[in-house]
């Protein structure tokens, strides 16, 4: 076991891990953040999505240890002081979601894509997403969401 | 016993911590495809050494003609940075084809020519760009050209105690232009069928073509230069460059492939799509230098 110091959600955490651990079981089991998911843990359904330095990365294919110094940013992160950030009212407003388990990792990807590109067109919104499943194939909402967000942003 | 990870700073310290393990440590590059194999226990280092320190292996550089590219560069560096997409755009759209955008942030070029998955798009690109790989042991330093890299499914020359530091391919000679093409079932899977093609003209005439090289991945053991292809299309001029020659490119292209039959296709229809896509390539890349095909194909 090692002691790993994370940057997470804009805190300094310590936790115990393993050398390889994986950083979705040091978020989830080490420091109790549940909202990226475990899914396929193949990198293919997305839902265990997280932001390492701004990137959107599936966390079940990066080792923990490497994350030290770098910002890493989870669903539970969005939120500032108790309000949802404006993309997750959005994700609200359509009702961007049905079983839910896909939508943290939606939100973080989208997110990504937003910051880099603030006006996606329709096809940039799928390519952005294009690592993340929904296994309820509630995709329109969820682009309809991301589309009203970026517009209101811009305004 | 609990594996280990190792994170050296530099390659001297990776080249003494690869060597001690040569039996049963593993480089970690990008990780994305290495971290899936152990969590489906398809392997079992007891050491992983981290190539993530070693800043070195990350830069991009223009020396002359040539381009060389760390072993560390990401995907996403080869889809963005513009020296990549002035001298050897076919990289970098065949890099933009790579898994999703999660795995394209993290995964490198050098992870993705060692891993030598069926179906892996970088390959066939490098090997029309006719790209070397750099390797280095404690001991030894040596260049293998692309064309002799990769020995079976998930093999390749790379011995234990050796890493690749970096690929490096000439640019394109002036007025040449690429095109990759992946035939998928969705986009971020494994290619059933990739297909780079390079256009080379002869600077003679404006309607010769000096060479098209054609790389395929997908569709044999390992990705490879459809060189008898290619002899039949080499010298060719443009208006010989019709419908019917470059058919026959595919039909030869494909009588070179050794395709084995799995989930996502068949032996056969590998074969089939093989002469779609390599026509197709040759056509897009023909279409790039402003030629098409007069119409013909």
């Amino acid at each position: 076991m090692v002691r790993l110091s994370l940057r997470v959600n804009g805190e300094d955490l310590d936790v115990e891990a393993k050398e390889t651990a994986l950083l979705l079981d040091v978020l989830r089991e080490g420091l109790g953040l549940t909202g990226a998911k475990r899914g396929c843990e193949t990198s293919h359904c997305g839902c265990c999505s997280v932001l390492l330095d701004g990137m959107v990365v599936h966390s079940c294919v990066v080792l923990a240890a490497r994350c030290v110094g770098k910002e890493i940013t989870t669903v539970e992160g969005l939120s500032q002081g108790g309000e949802l950030s404006e993309l997750q009212r959005f994700f609200l407003k359509y009702g961007a979601l049905q079983c839910g388990y896909c939508t943290p990792g939606m939100l973080m990807a989208a997110t990504a894509l937003l910051q880099r590109n603030p006006k996606p067109t329709l096809e940039e919104i799928k390519a952005g997403l294009d690592g993340n499943l929904c296994r309820c194939t509630g995709y329109t909402t969820i682009f309809e969401a991301i589309t009203a967000c970026s517009q209101a942003i811009g305004q | 016993m609990e594996r280990r990870l190792i994170q050296p700073k530099t390659i001297e310290q990776t080249l003494e911590e690869r060597e001690r393990y040569a039996g049963d440590g593993m480089p970690i590059a990008g990780g994305q495809s290495l971290l899936v194999l152990l969590r489906n226990k398809l392997i079992a280092p007891r050491v992983l050494i981290d190539l993530e320190g070693l800043g070195e292996l990350r830069g991009v550089r223009e020396t002359g003609d040539r381009i060389s590219i760390g072993a560390m560069a990401t995907i996403f560096n080869l889809m963005s940075l513009p020296v990549i997409g002035a001298a050897i755009p076919v990289l970098a759209e065949a890099a933009s084809k790579v898994g999703s955008t999660a795995i394209r942030n993290l995964g490198t070029v050098g992870g993705n020519v060692c891993h030598n998955e069926l179906g892996a798009d970088l390959p066939p690109a490098l090997l029309t760009l006719n790209a070397e790989a750099e390797l280095r042991s404690r001991k030894r330093s040596r260049r293998v050209p692309l064309g002799q890299f990769f020995r079976d499914y998930f093999e390749t020359v790379v011995e234990p105690d050796e890493i690749v530091c970096r690929i490096e391919a000439p640019r394109l000679p002036q007025g040449a232009t690429g095109v990759y093409l992946k035939h998928a079932i969705s986009p971020e899977d494994m290619a059933i069928v990739g297909v780079a093609v390079v256009v080379v003209p002869d600077g003679s005439s404006e309607r010769a073509v000096s060479e098209v090289r054609i790389g395929l991945g997908g569709v044999a053991p390992v990705p490879f230069r459809a060189s008898k292809a290619e002899a039949a299309l080499k010298g060719a001029v443009l208006d010989e460059l019709d419908e019917k020659a470059i058919r026959e490119a595919g039909a030869i292209a494909a009588e070179e492939a050794d395709p084995a039959t799995d989930p996502h296709g068949t032996a056969e229809y590998r074969k089939k799509m093989i002469q779609v896509f390599v026509r197709r390539a040759i056509l897009a890349a023909l279409e790039k230098q402003g030629r098409g095909s007069n119409g013909k194909a």
